[in-house]
């Protein structure tokens, strides 16, 4: 028996069959989708059901009697303290130093190996690449070292030592350097090599190429390395922690391990407070600026776990 | 300002920019580099403007070598084809740049701007952003961001290949004006040979980084030392057949199979008894006559004030321009008459001209 | 055409040697790779010989100020006949093996598969929501699984179980593996899928309808197309993440330090970051932990090295298009 063809050369029949299979393989889809991001909903939920309740058992609040309910802004009380405005100043500097550093160093270095010829620039292109690969938490151990003897130096020591903010920021920096100068790379890779050349002709330096001409027209790749670098300054736990002491140069997430303690009860409510206090940026930045964290992600950055 | 390339090579690895160039251009001289795509225009333009290095060889300016000269102590302007304009700076900032990199007054750059704006036609359009611009102001922005700076040499590199044919024929003529009025030396890159032809004082002929010919556009036309610049220069191009050519009664006849022509004797000498040579006719110098040779019309494209006929004679094809109201089919016979003044002759081994040497 | 009649060589002179010029040209290229050029010395090459002199002395807080003695490789021998260090080594594997497997490969390719399925920005959606624990900030993102797995009356899990007859328990103490591999792997997972997704929107589109209009089950198409298509991606991101994992112990310490009791849930690199920089005792082994972190550091080395060369990243670098500085 012939069949009529449908659009697009399908039987009829197979058609609807392949219409009906689509629908019921996508609703699979969505389903497991929806399964899989209950754990990250569940733990947003209740960071943010904790912020406002005395307790809570699992994600119910529970009032001073015992009861459901008693919503309460006690918790937010620390922000009375200066202490936390304290802290919330360091993270803020270490993610601002951080999208300065990274930003100024990674686009200069980045320029040179994407644009210019000289002796050594596959060896420092090979480099960049490997560093990128390479696990730079593994080197701490030997760069508390180096941090204690940049303590001893006269006029760096006490901004940029063990146990300042400005070792910190610098050792992130570094840290962060081979991703950053191989995504700007990548950026500079894609720009017009006739404009280049006609700013030299008319006169510019290499350097005011990169600050007037080429630097403007990246701007979104900088915006975008920015947001990244800001993120994970603002985040920042394990630097922070392992080179800093006491809560003088301790930024907002050493502050909030700080709270949870081992040996004393935990207040987990207002632990929950800071955390959320910590995460709002965060959020903030995530939905204005998903796409391009996106392409990030995608363009180069490291695993992490 | 004179200058000179000797010898100018340019070579990446195993890829060759340029080979060995040579050539003079005098002091408000109008040079255009003519040739096909990837034949090294642009590589020697861009030596010239000291942007790229050169492997071997040399420039001078005005005697001088400048081989290590910065781009920016060079002192020439350069029109791209891409425009290269910064996209995020006004019109007025773009022209200035190259004031503001020298360190010009506010009030004089000001002054220097307006005036090459308004000679280039775009002074009210001082505030916008390139992307603003419709492609024939860019152009013109790009243009007087080269001048503004008053250059002893400008270079083009296909300055018009992105502007539509009608805006292509009025800034042709505009910037061979301009380059007259101010006499600056000047080098144009182009594939278009019309361009070429029409604006230059002397026409540089390239192909695969060698320089083929230099001369200027009648001597190009009439009297091509190459097969290559035969065939390159010129629309529609040059004819080309194997023909022998034997003395015969004091008479030199050039023969193949279903064609035998006389041509003059000071040709004629110089290609006869080599065995096979190549014989050269461009179309307008084939004619349809009442006789002559024979041959049969095997492709007819309307050209619109022509028709470009497609005649085969034995195995070889030759075209002609014809008349349109004749009204020609594929299939008809007709008969060719050569204006044999004009044929040329080159070696098949060398592709060297046997006439011009 | 134009022949010159005077020679080059009488001018050359004039100009200044081509050496000097490309060694200015080089000067001003390392002007611009300076600041990150002193960044990498002092905080990678440096730390790298650091790590590998400390790991061959005795140097800890006890001696700190007195002279340290050089041991060789005594420390890489006390490292091998440790009590512990079959546990730890185990602890390493499964760690590395367990997530990778599950999570930022096995995970990260069902979820790049089902968001590219659906509508796109519902995948887009989807794809966002898993990146959320990546940015969140890893004190905050613990505390968050904390809750969820901690004792009764306050785990939520023993919340939502108990509907269901479960038990309740301390999850996060009884089952501390469970929990670190969940972590790490919810982290981990959102790398994969968004290289997996961008790999497979761009097979082209054709493949897929041939294979549909061959009659090919989805199942099938996955298996024979998209899988063999995104096979570098594949590559890229198991090798990576191996080396990642291996030397990541930030939510191991975070979430149990390494616990409950001894060395359950301790991995090598959170060993060499215990010992060397942070203990219960303020007795830091400098020594000992470096040598312990000399080891991962050696084994990232090679594997960067093995990286460039597998997946040829140098082809993919271009040569800039001006000569001069
Ligand atoms: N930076 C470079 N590196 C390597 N090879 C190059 C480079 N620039 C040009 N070439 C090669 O040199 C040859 C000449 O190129 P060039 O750009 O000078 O051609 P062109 O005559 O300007 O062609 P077009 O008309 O297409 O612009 C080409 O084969 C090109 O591939
Ligand atoms: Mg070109």
């Amino acid at each position: 028996m012939a069949t009529t063809v449908g659009p697009k050369g399908y039987g009829v029949e197979a058609g609807r069959l392949y219409a009906a299979r689509r629908v019921f393989n996508s609703s699979i889809a969505y389903i497991l989708l929806v399964i899989s991001i209950i754990p990250i909903v569940i733990g947003y939920a209740w960071l943010i059901i904790a912020t406002f309740s005395y307790r809570t058992e699992g994600l119910l609040p529970i009032d001073a009697d015992g009861n459901v309910g008693g919503w309460t802004l006690r918790n937010w009380a620390f922000l009375n303290d200066p202490a936390i405005w304290h802290v919330t100043l360091n993270s803020l500097v270490i993610a601002l130093g951080m999208v300065i550093g990274v930003g100024f160093v990674s686009s200069l270095a980045a320029y040179a190996l994407s644009r210019m010829n000289f002796s050594g620039r596959k060896g420092f292109l090979s480099l960049t690449l490997i560093l990128h690969a390479f696990p730079s938490v593994t080197l701490l151990i030997a760069i508390f070292f180096v941090l204690n003897f940049i303590s001893k130096l006269p006029a760096l020591g006490p901004r940029f030592g063990y146990n300042t903010l400005g070792g910190v920021a610098l050792v992130m920096i570094s840290l962060d350097l081979p991703l950053g100068v191989w995504l700007m790379k990548g950026f500079f890779d894609n720009l017009s090599w006739d404009m280049e050349r006609a700013a030299l002709i008319d006169g510019a330096s290499r350097f005011r190429v990169w600050w007037e001409i080429i630097l403007p027209q990246i701007k979104p790749g900088l915006a975008a390395l920015a947001i990244f670098e800001f993120l994970s300054g603002w985040s920042a736990f394990l630097i922070p922690f392992t080179f800093t002491v006491g809560t003088r140069v301790a930024n907002l997430p050493v502050y909030l391990r700080q709270l949870i303690s081992d040996t004393a009860p935990t207040n987990w409510n207002q632990v929950a407070a800071v955390g959320l206090f910590q995460l709002i940026p965060v959020l903030v930045f995530f939905i204005f600026t998903q796409e391009m964290l996106l392409s990030i992600y995608s363009g180069g950055a490291k695993g992490g776990t | 300002m004179k200058v000179e390339l000797e010898n100018l090579t340019k070579r990446w690895g195993d890829v060759v920019g340029a080979d060995s160039i040579n050539l003079e251009i005098q002091d408000g001289e109008f040079v255009a580099f003519l040739g096909p795509s990837g034949c090294g225009k642009t590589t020697t333009l861009l030596m010239v403007a000291g942007i790229y290095k050169p492997t071997e060889g040399f420039i001078r300016f005005d005697e001088r070598i400048v081989n290590q000269m910065a781009p920016k102590d060079r002192n020439v302007g350069m029109v791209f084809q891409s425009y290269a304009l910064y996209p995020h700076m006004t019109v007025f900032q773009n022209i200035g740049y190259p004031l503001k990199l020298k360190k010009v007054p506010k009030e004089e750059m000001q002054k220097r701007v307006q005036r090459v704006a308004d000679m280039m036609g775009i002074g009210h359009l001082l505030d916008r952003k390139p992307a603003q611009l419709s492609g024939g102001q860019q152009q013109r922005v790009a243009l007087g961001r080269a001048l503004v700076k008053e250059p002893q040499l400008l270079l083009f590199d296909e300055p018009l290949s992105n502007l539509d044919a009608r805006l292509r024929l009025s800034m042709r003529s505009e910037i061979k004006r301009l380059q007259m009025e101010l006499g600056i030396t000047s080098i144009y890159v182009t594939h278009d040979q019309v361009e070429a032809m029409t604006m230059a004082d002397r026409i540089a002929v390239m192909k695969d980084g060698r320089l083929q010919a230099y001369a200027p556009p009648e001597e190009l036309y009439d009297q091509p030392r190459t097969l290559f610049v035969a065939g390159f220069v010129g629309n529609p191009p040059m004819n080309f057949m194997e023909v022998e050519v034997d003395r015969e009664n004091g008479d030199y006849h050039a023969r193949r199979e279903g064609f035998d022509v006389v041509v003059p004797p000071d040709r004629g000498e110089k290609a006869a008894g080599r065995g096979k040579v190549i014989l050269g006719i461009r179309p307008e110098d084939v004619t349809l006559a009442d006789e002559g040779v024979s041959g049969e019309i095997y492709v007819v494209e309307p050209l619109g004030r022509d028709d470009l006929i497609d005649v085969r004679i034995g195995d070889a094809h030759v075209h002609i321009l014809a008349d349109p109201t004749l009204r020609l089919k594929i299939g008809d016979n007709v008969k060719l008459k050569f204006n044999t003044h004009k044929v040329q002759f080159f070696d098949p081994a060398t592709e060297d001209s046997l006439l011009w040497t | 055409m134009a022949q010159t009649t005077v020679t080059s060589e009488a001018l050359v002179d004039r100009e200044p040697p081509s050496r000097w010029a490309q060694f200015r040209a080089t000067l001003g290229a390392w002007g611009f790779m300076a600041p990150a050029g002193v960044l990498v010395l002092v905080f990678f090459f440096i730390p790298v010989i650091i790590l590998f002199v400390v790991s061959m002395t005795d140097l800890s807080s006890s001696n700190f100020s007195e002279p340290w003695t050089f041991i060789g490789l005594e420390n890489y021998a006390r490292l091998f006949r440790d009590k512990f260090f079959p546990k730890i080594l185990t602890n390493t594997f499964r760690y590395v093996i367990l997530t990778l497997s599950f999570f930022n490969v096995g995970l990260a390719l069902v979820l790049a598969l089902l968001t590219t399925h659906i509508e796109r920005r519902a995948g887009f959606f989807f794809r966002m929501m898993w990146l959320l624990p990546r940015i969140t900030p890893s004190v905050v993102y613990i505390l968050m699984w904390r809750r969820i797995a901690h004792q009764p009356p306050f785990g939520i899990i023993n919340q939502l179980l108990s509907p269901f007859g479960v038990e309740p328990r301390y999850w996060l103490f009884e089952r501390p593996w469970l929990f670190v591999i969940l972590v790490n792997g919810f982290v981990g997972a959102s790398f994969g899928m968004i290289l997996f997704s961008s790999a497979i929107e761009a097979i082209p589109r054709d493949y897929i309808t041939a294979a549909k209009v061959d009659g090919a089950s989805t199942l099938q198409i996955i298996r024979d197309i998209t899988i063999p298509m995104i096979r570098w991606p594949l590559l890229f991101v198991t090798t990576y993440q191996t080396l990642s994992l291996l030397t990541s112990f930030e939510y191991i310490l975070l979430l149990t330090e390494g616990g409950p009791g001894l060395f359950t849930t301790e991995v090598w690199a959170l060993t060499a970051y215990k010992r060397a920089l942070k203990t219960y005792f303020g007795h830091n082994q400098w020594g000992y932990g470096a040598a312990w972190g000399f080891i991962l550091v050696f084994i990232g080395i090679v594997l960067a090295f093995v990286y460039l060369r597998v997946f040829r990243f140098n082809e993919l670098v271009q040569e800039p298009k001006i000569d001069v500085l």
